[in-house]
């Protein structure tokens, strides 16, 4: 289980994270969602050791350091992998550090999307390039895959085809936890939403939960943040009135 | 195409699947990985052959010092017994400035190591998140460090074989006394 109690960050001075406390149980799959600068990000790169925090951050009760580190992967859409190394060199890469780098999963994704294996990143277009920063989240072995806007860029058609895979080669000891803006993606391939406003968890439901109240996933997050649903023709209306004026 | 049918781009990037091949073995293990450590391999040859041929500029002060030893009686040359040789120090002048030089070169390229992690994506996430603690500065460090300590050997080296010539073919006469002392005041 990845617990966090109590995990604060501030950047000079200003919080990022404000005593979120949140628990992450194997299995689940959890969309992190919020506004820009709400903090996802910070929350992510605080569980990877990325960025000093306050608090405690443990899985199956011990810190995350060195030693339990590789049960923990993540993608990210500013890509981690290395521009000028081939897919075939990032496998030979992973395999030497992850030990349990899942090399036929890495395989049957890459043939899947069809991803070329001796052709520089660098060349690869950005939408290959999520496909492959994913694949390599999912194919090192963790236990805990955590991934922060992985799809910016990808058009819907492969969103989707990657929401499918994901679902048919997760095990049951996988957790995949996924910063994304994506709501209506992503409702039906999530397991629990947890919502993040400036810095606090302000939202957290199962989708069961979800379904049993009779909420749809877009309308628990407007009802969270308590979205003026006329704010648009307001402001149109404002500036209508405003033209109107100047005329 | 496929990722087990490719064949014919992997021909066309060569380059990359060099660069692919060599990421867990030989010096490729010893670089950030995806690294054009054959470039850099040729700047750090370059660096030292210019160092040593600047260093060459020695012998020339040291003949011409030699030179003045003498005095011509017709058509031969006579030690003048009152002359006395220019210290090694003073020959030798920044002769050998330039493995210094390349030793801070290096160093800047142990910089330049860390931020190519930061070069077309966040590769300093993945090497941050490794198992092996001391990859990111293995990585970044090694050859770097390796090329300094090679530079301030040569250095050292050469410093012993000019000094070695500099007895050798300074008349005994001549040799003004204290001359380690002289060195070792300099490098101090």
């Amino acid at each position: 289980m990845l617990k966090l109690h109590n995990v604060s960050k501030s950047y000079n001075w200003k919080p990022a994270l404000k005593q979120v406390d949140l628990c992450l149980s194997p299995g689940e799959i959890v969309g992190l969602f919020g506004e820009n600068g709400a903090g996802k990000t910070t929350l992510l790169k605080c569980i990877l050791g990325y960025l000093p925090f306050d608090g405690e951050i443990t899985l199956d009760g011990h810190p995350i350091t060195r030693a339990n580190i590789a049960r923990v992967s993540f993608a990210t859409c500013e890509h981690s992998f290395f521009p000028n190394l081939t897919a075939a060199a990032h496998r030979e890469f992973y395999e030497l550090h992850f030990p349990a780098f899942r090399s036929k999963r890495f395989h049957g994704l890459m043939d899947f999307f069809e991803l070329p294996a001796n052709k520089a990143l660098r060349h690869f277009s950005t939408g290959q390039k999520n496909q492959f920063e994913v694949i390599l989240a999912l194919s090192q072995g963790a236990d805990y895959i955590l991934m922060d806007e992985p799809f910016a860029g990808n058009d819907v058609f492969n969103r989707e085809d990657f929401y499918k895979v994901l679902l048919g080669i997760l095990e049951p000891s996988e957790t995949v936890f996924l910063s994304t803006h994506l709501l209506a993606e992503v409702e039906n391939f999530i397991s629990r939403a947890v919502l993040i406003h400036r810095g606090r968890i302000v939202g957290d439901m199962t989708t069961q939960e979800l379904e049993d109240s009779g909420r749809t996933l877009m309308g628990y997050v407007k009802e969270t943040y308590q979205y003026k649903s006329d704010r648009v023709s307001k402001a149109l209306s404002d500036l209508t009135g405003e033209r109107q004026e100047e005329l | 195409m496929s990722y087990d049918r490719e064949t014919s781009s992997a021909k066309i990037h060569s380059q990359a699947r060099d660069a692919g091949e060599s990421v867990t073995r030989g010096i490729g293990n010893w670089v950030p990985p995806g690294l054009d450590h054959r470039q850099e391999a040729k700047w750090t040859a370059w660096a030292f052959s210019l160092s040593l041929l600047y260093s060459l500029r020695f012998f020339l002060a040291l003949f011409q010092a030699r030179d003045s030893l003498f005095l011509q009686a017709g058509a031969e040359k006579i030690l003048d017994v009152n002359a006395v040789m220019p210290d090694f120090i003073l020959l030798l002048r920044d002769s050998l400035i330039g493995f210094p030089m390349t030793a801070l070169g290096a160093a800047a390229l142990l910089a330049y190591h860390y931020f190519y992690h930061f070069q077309g994506s966040k590769s300093i996430y993945l090497m941050r998140r490794l198992p092996r603690r001391l990859e990111l500065v293995r990585r970044c460090a090694a050859l770097p460090l390796l090329t300094a300590a090679a530079a301030l050997l040569a250095a050292g080296l050469l410093l012993a074989l000019y000094f070695g010539i500099y007895l050798l073919v300074t008349p005994e006469t001549c040799l003004s006394s204290g001359q380690w002392d002289k060195i070792w005041n300099v490098l101090r």
